[in-house]
């Protein structure tokens, strides 16, 4: 799925930049054809080149380990750079990660002195050649919003969407209880769903609100849909409005499903994004996966 | 006795200086000089919860959480919002009063929301001397501890993160929107309920990490509701003590979620 470059306003100097990547991208791409193939290696690249031509929006984004001169040998990308998607990345041969949650357990993204946990993934980080490049306010930025797209795709809700607003869907009628299976079973989740209202209530629109929202989100979207489908909300906020929702006795609800699960497929739609700007290395997706279980009753 | 008697009585039995500053613990819904006719203690002053506590006869509600959706109760921006509407129209209607009782709540000593916490996680002999939050057990897995707390707690959207055989034996535990941070010297971090990514310390990520290393780690995200709701019962029983003329009853909000099986 091909997207509007729209900009954001306040960005306009990396569009610039993007833009001229893309030209710059043409020539590499026809130095590679030309070249490269016959010669059955790819002009090198590096973690910085790459970045240079996506552009950057600077804090939080940035890289947060690893050499920015390093060769690029494959980009994996993901909502959240945990150990295992580092792993899988290394198994894979993608030494680039570009990951939309921070790398080192918080929104400063600044690795613990003296934790051994933090210690270990650096580590593992060096020893591998790997380079972890936070790539969140820029994606997030991007018109029509990658992340809403993304998670309908997934949903295979595409051909539903209202008009041109990538967060509104009108789906055949379904029950909320089928509605959660269906997530369940898309998204790969375990027990990160959690939801309000009566599972057998029967619902055609709605509105995703993929990562995390504040209560306007939702003060917005509910009293025109059916369902909302959220990645977090807060309890004593969105929650309790849902909750009120259905006790007015509204047929509607709320389904959270995680914030990492929300987002993922975003990050999907990022790394096939990537494939058309970086040709000369294999970009894959590595979804983290649904964090949370819950014992047998 | 008026729902502002009964809020005098409670500022005169806190045993702390009141707080005149704090914005939660005010009236959010109701005329203060109500005649009460009966108090409902509770979590959150849900409309279900506010419908349940008018069916008791209960016209006075003290909430921990917000009625209206944030935590300043900001409705300013809510007059054309339908819910709103039906929340102000029901409890003007039926004469509900609702005041907040969260900061002093938890300042007072002891902080009797923590106290029902305690009581509900069946904990109260596991605190170690050091530090009010962390407990320590006979060594147990991540996945009976867990199951262990679900069933105490009657929790159905209970989530853990970690190994469910990673060997555990002691906690650090946290009330409402609050996970203590992840440390190497604590086993498992216990909570309501925080970001899942992207916060100040993000334990999620951290507890996955650990794990990958073969760390004996774990998280447990109760909700905000079960963490907090047992000590508005405390608070109930508190109550009671001296305010005698009306009946008073702990009645719950309840968790809001149920989950899907996977």
């Amino acid at each position: 799925m091909l997207f509007a470059l729209t900009p954001p306003a306040s960005r306009s100097y990396h569009w610039c930049v993007m833009e001229l990547s893309r030209r710059r991208f043409a020539q590499v791409a026809g130095t590679a054809l030309a070249g490269g193939r016959l010669a059955g290696q790819q002009t090198p690249i590096t973690a910085q080149q790459v970045i240079d031509r996506v552009g950057n929006a600077g804090s939080p984004d940035g890289i947060k380990a690893g050499d920015a001169g390093a060769t690029v040998t494959g980009i994996a990308v993901t909502a959240m750079a945990t150990m295992d998607v580092l792993a899988r990345a290394a198994r894979e041969k993608a030494n680039l990660l570009i990951t939309l949650e921070p790398v080192f357990f918080g929104a400063g993204d600044a690795p613990l002195a003296g934790d051994p946990v933090c210690a270990a993934k650096r580590e593992f980080i060096r020893h591998n050649g790997m380079v972890i490049w936070r790539f969140s306010d820029y994606w997030r930025a991007r018109k029509p919003d990658p992340f809403a797209a993304g998670l309908a795709r997934t949903l295979a809700w595409t051909p539903y969407r209202t008009g041109d607003d990538p967060f509104r869907y009108e789906v055949p009628e379904l029950t909320i209880g089928a509605l959660s299976d269906v997530l369940l079973k898309r998204l790969n989740a375990r027990a990160g769903i959690r939801v309000v209202g009566d599972p057998r209530t029967q619902v055609r629109r709605i509105t995703l609100l993929p990562g995390s929202t504040p209560l306007s989100a939702m003060l917005k979207a509910l009293p025109e849909c059916d369902v909302v489908i959220a990645g977090e909300t807060r309890e004593w906020e969105s929650v309790e409005y849902a909750q009120d929702t259905v006790a007015s006795g509204q047929k509607k609800g709320l389904i959270m499903v995680g914030r990492v699960l929300s987002e993922e497929p975003g990050m999907n739609l990022c790394a096939e994004w990537l494939k058309t700007l970086v040709p000369e290395v294999p970009v894959r997706w590595i979804p983290a996966g649904d964090a949370y279980w819950r014992p047998a009753v | 006795m008026t729902a502002n008697e009964v809020v005098e009585r409670i500022r005169k039995n806190i045993g702390i200086p009141w707080n005149e500053k704090s914005y939660r613990d005010t009236f959010k819904v109701g005329d203060p000089n109500t005649e009460v006719k009966g108090i409902a203690t509770t979590f959150m002053a849900t409309l279900d919860l506010i419908q349940r506590a008018r069916a008791a006869g209960l016209n006075f509600v003290i909430t921990h959480e917000p009625t209206f959706w944030s935590d300043r109760d900001t409705v300013s921006e809510l007059a054309n919002d339908p819910i709103y509407k039906f929340k102000v129209d029901y409890c003007a209607r039926n004469k509900m009063v609702v005041w907040r009782y969260h900061d002093h709540i938890h300042s007072r000593p002891p902080d009797l929301i923590w106290v029902g916490l305690v009581r509900s996680l069946g904990w109260q002999d596991r605190q170690t001397s050091g530090s009010r939050n962390r407990f320590t057990f006979p060594e147990t897995t991540l996945g009976a501890l867990a199951a262990d707390i679900q069933r105490r707690m009657n929790v159905r959207a209970l989530r853990v993160v970690g190994d469910p055989s990673a060997k555990v034996s002691s906690a650090a535990v946290g009330m409402g929107y609050n996970i203590p941070r992840a440390t190497p010297d604590v086993d498992v971090v216990i909570g309501g309920e925080n970001p899942e990514a992207g916060g100040p310390f993000d334990d999620t990520e951290y507890i996955l990490d650990a794990a990958y290393f073969g760390r004996n780690k774990g998280q447990i995200v109760l909700g905000h509701a079960i963490s907090e709701e047992p000590g508005m019962e405390d608070c109930a029983n508190w109550l009671r003590t001296f305010v005698t003329e009306v009946q008073i009853q702990f009645i719950r909000a309840g968790e809001p979620f149920w989950s899907p099986k996977a």
